[in-house]
């Protein structure tokens, strides 16, 4: 079949093999095996082809065809990346042959694109004033963008680089990384050289601003804070006020966290009209398709979570919220859920007690109450119900409704759960009021009402980028590089305060608490990449020491450089009368939660850097409300190429489902261990046969199969422990996933009871191990083996009960001679 | 009579003592697998496929206008020739599940044709309208009428030869190779970010699918362990000709579902892994390798032979298990 190839301009021209060769022997350049290479995807590419075949989907072709061979070689994501990297420049900056030229491309094309972007007025105008451009562009190192993978390339591209009206590309990476640097430094006595600082640090993946800041940052909607957290007050005013606010900081990308626990529940009486409220679930309906409508032309829905607490009336039918099945009009499919326990709730638990659910109506301050205050108050209430005091209220098992959130949890991954006394007796900046919430991701703890609806400014540190090779003598090839790590995080906070001053939201109540408070919630990312390069097991103490010790450093930096910008800049109006005013640091916060709790907080109170003088310091002046939580990172993760936040390895090898498709995942780390043991070619199939379990591979060393556990196989107190280290540091929380293989309710309520007994804040997604999977298609599977092999365990196991099964292995059609005998 | 055949309506109505553990742990295996398909949004989808190429639009109303009699055309041959010449409880409890999850399949196929903007009576007139369509169709019910049509006595040997004739028809051909090629087409498109909802939906069907095949093979292994008279190679020489008739009528059909070809695709390209598909179904049936070719759809290691990771905020999560029933400890009672 001769192939022609559809040009741009719509001329044909043969299909030319040596052109593709070249370009995939360049894109294959310093890695290993780059001729085999070559060979393997151009013939698997000519497998592909058609007539007519138009140059773009040629450039894609090749791209898919290298993908498809990272389940053998991870190298191939290299191939991959490079490739479309390679159309990203030609789209971007037009044609070009050496390294040389694309470099001199990258310098010249810097200034009349952002000039393009000013004049469509997709950019601040202010980056072509305020910056000395010439230097900014020299500064510009696109031999960085080697450092991506290749789902971090397509990321990039799909979701943050800026195109021009008529649909054109105006960002390659580097010019991404340029632009966001510069929209972050517009308040800067001397923006270029900020501007320097944060690319350095931003395009060599050492952190990353979250996903708003990356879309907005410099653009002329620079809506660029993450998490917004409010709550709908029980009046129709304010709720419709509500549906409101939520549609504006949709449309501007932002996560939202929202408390309903105020509403009044079903049946409940109002005066102004004498008949009976609906409750709060269809008024959440409505909010759930506010989501839906205000979706970026359907690719990307509106993002929140619903907060209630757990004594409301309306709460069994609040954890119905995420079932697939019922009446539509009384689910939630967009919105997430989240409950909001009490250590009242706990006890109970534990001690098998009776729980109350209440008519908020009826007893409003519970909502604002919180720890042994909180506690005297419910029982007081527990006693009026008892005495035919309340209008309504109803009486079951502690246990039996915890039982029903963990069954919720485990059939629907919702709702989480997030522990409202610990949150606000660990808390440093609740002066000003109750916390009343988490938000989408349940790692920001900011106090709100209705006149504040409180903001979170975030970015992440990338710990795989600052674990370096060791220079001591020991046995260690890696070590941490505590002094960059040290300088990332005092430049993220300088980066993240600036942003606060920059951002602008449609709803005055989010920009009024954001001034107030001017909270930030610095990060990590890459947690899970960085022990392994250590040679560390997640649940090994070394692990939980590591965690410990990183996040101590950073929080230090972190905390110092707050006093250093309040020095500077001046303290957050909101300071006065804060822990932080009272001298204290969120360590000090652990005994403080213990003492009102009166139950042991399982955690080490270990520190070993100078918190006495830092003690000190904070008590003159902070710059911020708040300095750290730990989001979830699972976009800017992919970007970043590591393991997002503090997640394990989901498997050894597995897929992503996410907005930009479907990737495989293989974890380079284990590969490259392989690799030098000479093992990696002899195994892979095998893994990918487990789906990523290397456990059952009986050539493999010990050690290896120590640190490359699935997600399932490490012990859920692991994720307890590794969250409750670091939690000793931060002031906000953490966005805390969970695996479990066990479905046991016995075993979840351990494992939800053990978060609570470590002072862990919040927990996130719990993801069940799959019981499901469809016959794989890549490696060789012959169910006929596979029964006769279950079949003589099964008789094996049984004695004598010896029946068809236990035969030998059964060959159906084998005696006709149509098959081998058995070799 | 002490085997699975049979047709004695009164035996059969005690579970106990369960024979045959491998139909039980499949039917709790299904069971556990429930899913229904207004879980899935289609909206992204419909933006894509107005955005896709006319040929690529055609292979995908194409493949819907295939799967959706078939599946109903699976219920029939369960119905009128597996169900009523077997007699083990526990294997009639699996095939009703099998057969609501065939009705399921097909209702998933109706929400997507009614939803996605197509020509709908082209799509359902396709099956026999499109001569490679019918030809398939029409090769399956005419091993169905054979369960049928004349009164079958499942104690002869032409009898039982006839009950496993369709269920290589239904099963191995139409299921296991004849389907999970249309699967394999129906993913690639969200190997290109495109339809990655309706990837989800595909991804329950191929995993109750994969049910269905290890549920049929060690059918019909069983039937041919516990029937001697059945292995002759005159019969084997017939069933393996059967799958290799089916892979020429199923290489029409690519060539009329992808007529030049789309990015990633084309009707070579998909017939070599027909031919992987066969092979593998006839060593699992205990036949040699016909045509011994390698599978060019490297990339299914990706869209189906690993667990999934869903970013919750951007994907529906398919991993979940409707109406899990939670089991508690004793511990903690």
């Amino acid at each position: 079949m001769s192939i022609t190839v559809v040009k741009r301009n719509g001329q044909r021209e043969a299909y030319d093999a040596n052109k593709i060769n070249l370009a995939i022997e360049k894109a294959s350049e310093g890695l290993d095996e780059n001729i085999t290479w070559v060979t393997q995807i151009a013939s698997e590419l000519e497998l592909t082809l058609f007539d007519g075949i138009t140059t773009q989907q040629l450039d894609e072709a090749v791209i898919q065809v290298a993908l498809q061979n990272v389940k053998d070689d991870p190298a191939f994501d290299t191939v991959a990346a490079r490739l479309l990297l390679k159309t990203i420049y030609k789209r971007v900056l037009g044609d070009y042959e050496t390294d040389e030229e694309l470099a001199r491309l990258h310098l010249e094309h810097f200034e009349p694109n952002l000039r393009r972007g000013v004049e469509e007025g997709l950019l601040d105008t202010r980056l072509i004033e305020l910056f000395d451009i010439p230097r900014l562009a020299a500064a510009l190192n696109h031999e960085r963008d080697d450092l991506l993978k290749y789902i971090g390339v397509v990321t990039l591209n799909n979701r943050y680089g800026i195109k021009g009206r008529n649909g054109d590309a105006l960002e390659v990476p580097q010019y991404f990384w340029m632009r966001v640097a510069m929209g972050l430094s517009l308040n800067e006595d001397d923006p270029t050289t900020q501007a320097l600082g944060f690319y350095e640090k931003m395009s060599k993946l050492e952190y990353l601003a979250a996903g708003s800041t990356l879309v907005n940052a410099g653009t002329s909607y620079p809506q660029l804070a993450n998490c917004f957290v409010m709550e709908m007050q029980d009046d129709i005013e304010h709720i419709a006020k509500t549906v409101r606010d939520v549609m504006w900081l949709t449309k501007g990308t932002g996560g939202i966290g929202l408390s309903v626990t105020k509403l009044r529940s079903m049946g409940s009486p109002i005066r102004s009209n004498n008949t009976t409220s609906t409750g709060p679930i269809p008024f959440m309906h409505t909010i759930d398709s506010v989501l839906r409508a205000v979706s970026r032309g359907g690719k990307k829905f509106g993002a929140l979570a619903f907060y209630m607490e757990n004594w409301h009336l309306d709460f069994p039918e609040f954890l119905d919220l995420r079932q697939n099945s019922g009446d539509p009009y009384r689910r939630t499919r967009t919105a997430n859920t989240a409950v909001w326990v009490s250590d009242e709730f706990m006890k109970r638990v534990q001690s098998d007690a009776d729980w109350y659910l209440f008519d908020p109506l009826e007893v409003s301050e519970l909502n604002e109450l919180y720890g042994a205050e909180f506690s005297a108050r419910y029982n007081e209430y527990v006693a009026d119900a008892e005495a035919g005091k309340l209008r309504m209220f109803k009486k079951i098992k502690a246990r039996e409704q915890f039982k029903a959130m963990l069954m919720s949890l485990q059939a629907s991954a919702h709702p989480w759960l997030t522990w409202k006394d610990t949150i606000n007796l660990r808390a440093l900046n609740n002066n000003t009021g109750t916390i009343h919430l988490s938000n989408l991701c349940t790692e920001i703890t900011l106090p709100q009402d209705e006149d504040n609806v409180s903001v979170c400014n975030l970015a992440s540190i990338n710990l795989s980028r600052h674990i370096v090779p060791s220079t001591g003598s020991g046995q260690a090839r890696f070590t941490v590089d505590f002094a960059r790590l040290e300088e990332s995080a005092r430049t993220a906070v300088r980066q993240l305060d600036n942003l606060i001053d920059i951002t602008k939201s449609s709803v005055k109540e989010a920009d009024f608490s954001n001034q107030q408070n001017r909270a930030v919630g610095l990060g990590v990312m890459g947690f899970t990449d960085a022990i392994e390069q250590l040679g560390f097991a997640y649940d090994s103490e070394q692990a939980y020491d590591f965690i410990d010790e990183v996040m101590e450093h950073i929080s230090y930096a972190a905390i110092d450089e707050s006093t250093e910008l309040a020095k500077e800049r001046g303290a957050y109006p909101n300071f006065e009368g804060s822990g932080w005013s009272n001298g204290l640091v969120p360590l000090d916060t652990i005994d403080r939660n213990e003492a009102d709790r009166g139950v042991p907080i399982t955690v080490s109170r270990k520190s070993t850097l100078d918190w006495d003088s830092m003690r000190e310091k904070v008590k003159k002046g902070m710059r911020n409300a708040t300095l750290m939580a730990i989001a979830p990172t699972a976009s800017i993760g992919l970007v970043a190429g590591t393991t997002p936040g503090l997640d394990p390895q989901f498997t050894q090898i597995f897929s992503r489902n996410t907005s930009s498709g479907k990737f495989l995942e293989v974890n380079r780390n284990l590969v490259a261990d392989l690799q030098k043991l000479g093992m990696w070619e002899q195994v892979r199939e095998s893994i990918l046969r487990s789906q990523g379990d290397v456990q059952g591979i009986a050539a493999l060393p010990d050690h290896i199969k120590e640190v490359y556990k699935t997600s399932f196989q490490i012990s859920p107190y692991a994720f307890l422990e590794v969250a409750a280290r670091a939690q000793k540091w931060i002031d906000q929380a953490i966005s805390r996933n969970m695996y479990l293989e066990s479905r046991d309710l016995g075993d979840m309520m351990d494992v939800y009871i053990g978060a609570w007994e470590r002072g862990v804040k919040t927990t996130y997604y719990l993801h069940m191990k799959p019981r499901h999977q469809a016959e794989q298609s890549t490696v060789k599977v012959n169910k006929a083996e596979e029964l006769s092999d279950a079949a003589s365990a099964r008789a094996a196991g049984e004695g004598e009960k010896v029946g068809a099964g236990a035969a030998p292995a059964r060959r159906g059609f084998g005696f006709s001679g149509l098959a081998t005998k058995g070799e | 009579m002490s085997g699975i055949l049979g047709t004695g309506v009164q035996e059969g109505l005690l579970l106990k003592p369960v024979k045959y553990q491998w139909a039980m742990d499949l039917y709790d295996q299904a069971v556990a697998n429930t899913w229904f398909p207004n879980e899935i949004q289609l909206d992204q989808d419909i933006a894509d496929f107005k955005r896709m190429t006319d040929e690529e639009r055609h292979a995908i109303t194409y493949l819907m206008s295939y799967f959706n009699p078939n599946e109903l055309l699976v219920n029939k041959a369960l119905a009128f020739g597996v169900y009523p010449y077997v007699n083990a409880a526990e294997a009639h409890l699996y095939l009703a599940k099998q057969m609501w999850e065939e009705a399921n399949h097909c209702m998933s196929f109706e929400y997507v044709l009614e939803t996605f903007p197509i020509d709908r009576d082209e799509a359902y007139n396709a099956h026999v309208d499109v001569p490679s369509m019918a030809r398939k169709e029409e090769f399956q019910v005419n091993f169905i009428k054979r369960m049928t049509e004349q009164t079958l006595d499942i104690t002869t040997t032409e009898g039982k030869q006839d009950f496993v004739r369709n269920l290589v028809a239904y099963n191995i051909v139409l299921e296991g190779i004849w389907f999970y090629s249309g699967f394999m087409v129906a993913l690639s498109f969200r190997q290109r970010n495109l339809l990655r909802n309706f990837g989800g939906l595909i991804d329950w069907v191929v995993r109750d699918e994969s049910l269905h095949l290890k549920f049929g093979i060690n059918l019909i292994l069983t039937v041919l362990e516990e029937n001697p008279d059945l292995q002759t190679p005159e019969f084997a020489a017939e069933i393996k000709q059967m799958i290799l008739d089916a892979v020429e009528m199923e290489e029409e059909y690519n060539r009329d579902l992808l007529p030049s070809g789309i990015l990633g695709l084309n009707a070579n390209y998909i017939n070599q892994y027909v031919k992987y598909l066969a092979d593998r179904r006839l060593e699992e049936l205990g036949f040699e390798p016909e045509y011994k070719v390698s599978n060019p759809a490297k990339w299914m290691a990706t869209a189906n032979d690993t667990y999934e990771l869903v970013n919750f905020f951007e994907s529906t999560n398919t991993s979940y298990e409707t109406n899990a029933k939670s089991v508690t400890g004793s511990k903690s009672e």
